[in-house]
């Protein structure tokens, strides 16, 4: 459950990026984020990750009261959540298992437990075979699944994926997409920011659409303007 | 299992970040080390004239040194003139002969130094041993002067003196090496914090990622403190051996040029010289690695 209200987002430098966001998402939805550069949405990511804190309003996330949440466990509020990047941010000398096993070596998971999580991971992204490649020898899409396997590896209820289509070719960016339709039937919640129209229109979700830090259309099944 | 496969981990880490800043590292081990060297001779030289001054304290003694050329009835003569003087306790005539048998029982380790010396060859003078009453420091000037003015004597050896310079000695160097040690110590965790700020740097996509997939901060900085700890422990292990060779450099000078100071053998002081350095060393490691890290250590 994430649930924005009335929440406000000031920079240090004056602007104003959240001006009063209210917004309610279930456990399991799928949603995708949606509107003009600047509107926002990246600004949203921020505040769920908790990068970023609220300037007003309350924001909670699950159990989390993230406009009070304390430094420390910030942390672990962290491991509930799946993020994905239109950068991909792999270690490009790393394989790609090692990718994957490294988000779980960082909180503390057993080897034992990560030698039989992450191979069973990549599988659900289609990428069982390219275990031993190195981010380089992959395609945009390959990447971008990896990242994808690698927001997976906590198993987060929660992913949060910020353009995650925007650095990949159109063939490719269903193939992401129909990934995060099956991981969300899987029963966790999904987030999508997003500039694609087609995509939008093509899925049929929920659509929240911001425009100077405010939501002006918030539709189930519905396709942009 | 886990404890021990993180301390793998970290370790790992840490000299993985010490290797890929080559030059920075040597640096700070350098810097490190150097005060070390340097904050090690302080303690020892303090150490050493403290023992002396004990010594000297408690002796209430002064040696009068012949001249090289004189016959048996001359040194005699001296000696009998000494008795007469005030405030004398008891004279001791040690003659050459016997000064070099001291003088070779002492050698110790160096002995060899001495095996081209014979009665005939002796470099040595007859002197007096004398004992005076007291520490009255008008009595004992007055002594003094009558003796160096007496026929005959080529030097005396005051440890009331002695005493006084390495008294006034032990301060003045005491605050030169101080100021010497805090500009040393300030340089060397500046030189530690920018390594470590460099280490950070260079590693600043894996910390973002870490940070997203929900590391704690002691997992991400661990093995930044750690990279301290190593310059520490490297720094004083290098200092300890460089530490070892001047002392017993010294020791043996020492031996050989200045015959009326004790100079404590490098057995007893070893260990506390070690354990102290191993702890300056990490000490200063650690606080030059957590102030780069404040940032993270805060949040
Ligand atoms: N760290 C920051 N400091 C100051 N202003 C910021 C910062 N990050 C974003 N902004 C401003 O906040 C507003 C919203 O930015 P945000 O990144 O959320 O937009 P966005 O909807 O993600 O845009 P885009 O589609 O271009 O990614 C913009 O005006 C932006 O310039
Ligand atoms: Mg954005």
């Amino acid at each position: 459950m994430i649930d924005f209200k009335h929440v406000k987002k000031y920079y240090p430098n004056g602007t104003v990026a959240l001006d009063g966001v209210d917004l309610h998402i279930d456990d399991g939805e799928f949603v995708f984020i949606v509107g003009h550069s600047g509107a926002g949405k990246t600004t949203m990511t921020k505040l769920l990750l908790r990068e970023e804190a609220v300037s007003s309003g309350t924001l909670v996330v699950g159990n989390n009261n993230l406009a009070k949440i304390k430094n420390r466990e910030i942390p672990f509020y962290r491991r509930e959540l799946g993020v994905v990047f239109q950068d991909f941010r792999l270690f490009p000398n790393k394989t790609v298992y090692e990718n994957v096993a490294f988000a779980m070596q960082v909180v503390g998971t057993p080897r034992s437990m990560i030698k039989r999580r992450v191979p069973a991971i990549l599988s659900t992204v289609n990428l069982a075979d390219k275990l031993k490649c190195f981010p380089r020898e992959l395609s945009g899409g390959e990447q971008q699944r990896v990242a994808l396997a690698r927001a997976l590896a906590n198993n987060p209820k929660i992913i949060v994926a910020d353009e995650p289509t925007g650095n990949i070719d159109p063939k490719m960016s269903i193939e992401i997409m129909n990934l995060l339709m099956k991981i969300n039937k899987l029963g966790k919640t999904i987030i999508v920011v997003t500039h694609e129209k087609n995509l939008v229109d093509y899925y049929k979700q929920r659509v929240v659409m911001l425009k100077d830090g405010k939501i002006v259309e918030d539709r189930v099944g519905g396709m942009f303007e | 299992m886990r404890k021990h496969y993180s301390l793998r981990y970290f370790t790992g880490q840490a000299m993985t970040g010490l290797w890929r800043n080559g030059v920075m590292s040597v640096a700070s081990v350098a810097v490190l080390m150097s005060c070390l060297v340097v904050l090690g001779c302080f303690a020892l030289l303090l150490v050493n004239i403290n023992v002396n001054l004990d010594n000297v304290a408690q002796l209430n003694q002064i040696v009068v040194y012949c001249d090289y050329d004189l016959d048996e009835a001359a040194v005699e003569e001296i000696g009998n003139e000494i008795e007469k003087l005030d405030y004398i306790d008891s004279v001791k005539h040690v003659s050459k002969e016997e000064a070099l048998e001291i003088m070779r029982e002492q050698s110790g380790d160096y002995e060899e130094l001495y095996s081209g010396i014979t009665e005939e060859n002796n470099p040595l003078s007859d002197s007096f041993e004398i004992m005076y009453k007291g520490t009255d420091e008008t009595k004992v000037f007055d002594l003094e002067a009558q003796l160096r003015s007496m026929e005959g004597v080529r030097k005396i050896n005051s440890v009331y003196q002695v005493a006084k310079t390495l008294d006034s000695l032990k301060s003045g160097i005491m605050l030169v090496f101080l100021w010497f040690l805090i500009i040393l110590f300030v340089v060397s965790i500046f030189v530690i914090i920018n390594t470590i700020k460099l280490a950070v740097y260079s590693r600043r996509s894996e910390i973002s990622v870490m940070r997203y997939v929900g590391a704690t901060n002691w997992f991400i900085t661990m093995p930044f403190i750690l990279e301290g700890v190593l310059i520490g422990v490297f720094a004083s292990l290098i200092g300890f051996a460089i530490e070892t060779y001047i002392y017993n450099y010294v020791h043996k000078m020492a031996l050989v040029d200045l015959q009326m100071i004790t100079v404590l053998g490098y057995g007893k002081i070893a260990i506390p010289l070690f354990i102290g350095f191993i702890v300056i060393g990490v000490i200063t490691g650690i606080i030059g690695s957590m102030a780069s890290l404040r940032k993270y250590l805060k949040s």
